[in-house]
């Protein structure tokens, strides 16, 4: 297995506080990581930070060897690390295959002029993205809405849309910050099943989610944060038993009762 | 598709009726109000352009309307400058200072820009009024030149005024028509996803900036080569040219056309060009009743006509549905 996101020293500090505090790890190429903690370990700064829409106070990280350190939001986008966002977002006004389509022209290099003119080359490339955007709505169960606005989209529905359009460039690795908050437990089964369903595809993702059951389910292999910092990093069997882990999440006494239930 | 054709059909139906007026009618007040609407639509095609397709308040679109006004006036006058190449040089002028005041305060934000985009305007009316030795301070410079235009080897001297009403009405048509590929294009798409949602913008590759910019630039450039045809139309330029009425004026149309629609503008600016002249009766108050419709129309109509229909289309789509998740 090749790395493709590598973090090294990660740090965020807002005021006085230390958000992220020189955190370090590696994401496999084909992997399915989560990262969970509690309210305010930094799970979402670390997402904000690696994506570019915060500025990181220390460190660095590298997607497939190439440094992201400091690049502006869009730039890591189009290098191949995209994200989603915790408070999901759409283009309301816009077609679901416009909201689609808008997240890939980027991407293909075709210049403005062109894009004026409607070049042939243009309007094959935007056929092309039509296309996979039907094709990712397919996989979203979402083709029916293909011409509505993204507006008329129920919560769920438009974080299915969110995960959709980030997967639309064929990005390397894709950040889903919280993708099964607030949705009722027949979505979340639905979203799990996109998930692998793109995992199985080649993308490579990270999953930041409070839902420890989604995420253990999901990820052979899960980061624990605490205040800021990694406290485990393992197969979600290792982190369920994790002393460390039990005490961050239930306190102490928690943890000894969670124990007796398990065994 | 057939919507496509039918569309096109109704715009050149127009555009034959626009073009035969003056031989249907020598009426030169409706020849005065097909001006007005030329220049006016290209302003508040290229406001909307700006706050409907990038979501910029600018209040900067008179500064550049005025800037190039002064520069065409100047050139024709003191260099002797044929008035095509002049009105171009204002617009260019004009897409550069739009350029250096988006670039300056838009890397900050954009409640910034809109600082900037008033404070700028302001200040145009004051250079122009206070900087006497270039622009002959608040008397202007009266008596502009009848103008000529060359074209193909030929002198065109727009001596009636029939002749200001083909010129403005064929560079609104010409305006309009690069205005319109660029917002149905996918230039517009981005434009628009920017405006509805920047950080996801910014999160699928999209660089804010370079479309803003792109947006004023070309607004600034429309803007300011009308202004520069305008004050030969006027046959003078003074600092009034950056008065606020234009401002309100180019506003109450976007916002009532409905912002991010190209034809809802279109049609508004068309409407709202014809109606001063039918309040004319209440001169004093016109600004008056334009801001408390720009009030009202803020609050009540938010998305203007065209997003009212809009809005009205997706109702099919608002089927019941099972209980949100």
């Amino acid at each position: 297995m090749t790395t493709l996101l590598e973090v090294r020293g990660l740090t965020k500090r807002y005021l006085g506080l230390t958000a992220v505090d020189r955190v370090d790890f590696d994401v496999e190429a084909g992997a399915v990581v989560g990262l969970i903690g509690p309210n305010g370990s930094g799970k979402s700064t670390i997402v904000d930070c690696l994506s570019g829409f915060e500025p990181a106070d220390g460190g660095h990280w590298r997607l497939d060897g190439r440094a992201l350190t400091d690049l502006p939001a869009h730039r890591i986008a189009r290098a191949g690390l995209t994200r989603t966002f915790q408070t999901v977002r759409a283009y309301d006004e816009l077609t679901l295959l416009d909201n689609l389509c808008v997240a890939a022209q980027e991407e293909d290099g075709v210049g403005w002029l062109a894009a004026m003119l409607r070049t042939g080359r243009l309007r094959s490339v935007e056929a092309a993205a039509t296309a996979r955007a039907r094709e990712l709505l397919d996989t979203v169960d979402l083709a029916e809405y293909a011409q509505a606005p993204a507006a008329v989209l129920s919560y769920g529905q438009r974080k299915l849309l969110a995960i959709a359009a980030a997967m639309m460039a064929r990005p390397r690795l894709i950040l889903l910050d919280e993708p099964v908050a607030g949705v009722n437990p027949t979505m979340v089964r639905r979203i799990e099943r996109v998930i692998q369903q793109l995992n199985a595809e080649g993308t490579t993702l990270v999953i930041v989610e409070h839902n420890v059951d989604f995420i253990m389910s999901l990820c052979r292999r899960v980061i624990v944060l605490e205040e800021g910092q990694k406290i485990a990093d393992g197969p979600p069997g290792l982190i369920r038993s994790d002393p460390r882990v039990l005490a961050a999440y239930l306190g102490q006494r928690g943890a000894a009762e969670l124990g007796q239930g398990r065994a | 598709m057939r919507a496509g054709v039918t569309r096109a059909f109704l715009v050149l139906l127009v555009l034959a009726v626009l073009f035969a007026l003056p031989r249907l009618t020598g009426n030169e007040y409706v020849l005065a109000l097909g001006v007005s609407f030329a220049m006016f639509s290209v302003l508040a095609s290229g406001l909307n352009l700006v706050y409907g397709y990038t979501g910029l308040l600018s209040f900067a679109q008179v500064g550049f309307f005025g800037i190039g006004g002064y520069t065409a006036a100047l050139l024709v006058t003191e260099r002797g400058w044929n008035l095509g190449w002049a009105a171009t040089a204002g617009g260019a002028l004009a897409a550069l200072v739009g350029l250096v005041i988006g670039y300056s305060s838009l890397r900050l934000s954009r409640h910034a820009f809109a600082i900037v985009s008033l404070s700028f305007a302001l200040l145009c009316m004051i250079v122009a009024r206070d900087w006497v030795s270039l622009t002959r301070g608040a008397m202007g410079i009266p008596g502009l030149p009848v103008p000529t235009l060359g074209f193909m080897g030929r002198e065109w001297r727009l001596s009636r005024p029939a002749d200001f009403y083909y010129l403005l009405l064929g560079f609104a048509a010409a305006a309009h028509a690069l205005m319109y590929l660029v917002v149905s294009s996918r230039l517009g798409r981005a434009m628009r996803a920017i405006r509805l949602n920047e950080p996801l913008a910014q999160s699928q590759g999209i660089d804010p900036l370079r479309y803003k910019l792109l947006a004023l630039a070309l607004s600034a450039l429309l803007a300011g080569m009308v202004g520069g045809l305008f004050v030969f139309y006027l046959t003078i330029v003074d600092p009034s040219i950056f008065d606020f009425y234009y401002t309100e004026t180019m506003l109450i149309m976007v916002i009532l056309g409905g912002p991010g629609s190209f034809w809802g503008v279109l049609v508004s600016s068309a409407v709202l060009a014809a109606l001063p002249d039918l309040l004319r009766f209440t001169t004093d108050l016109r600004m008056v009743l334009y801001g408390a419709v720009l009030i009202a129309a803020m609050l009540l109509f938010p998305g203007g006509v065209a997003g009212w229909l809009a809005r009205r289309r997706w109702r099919r789509w608002r089927r019941p549905r099972v209980s949100p998740s």
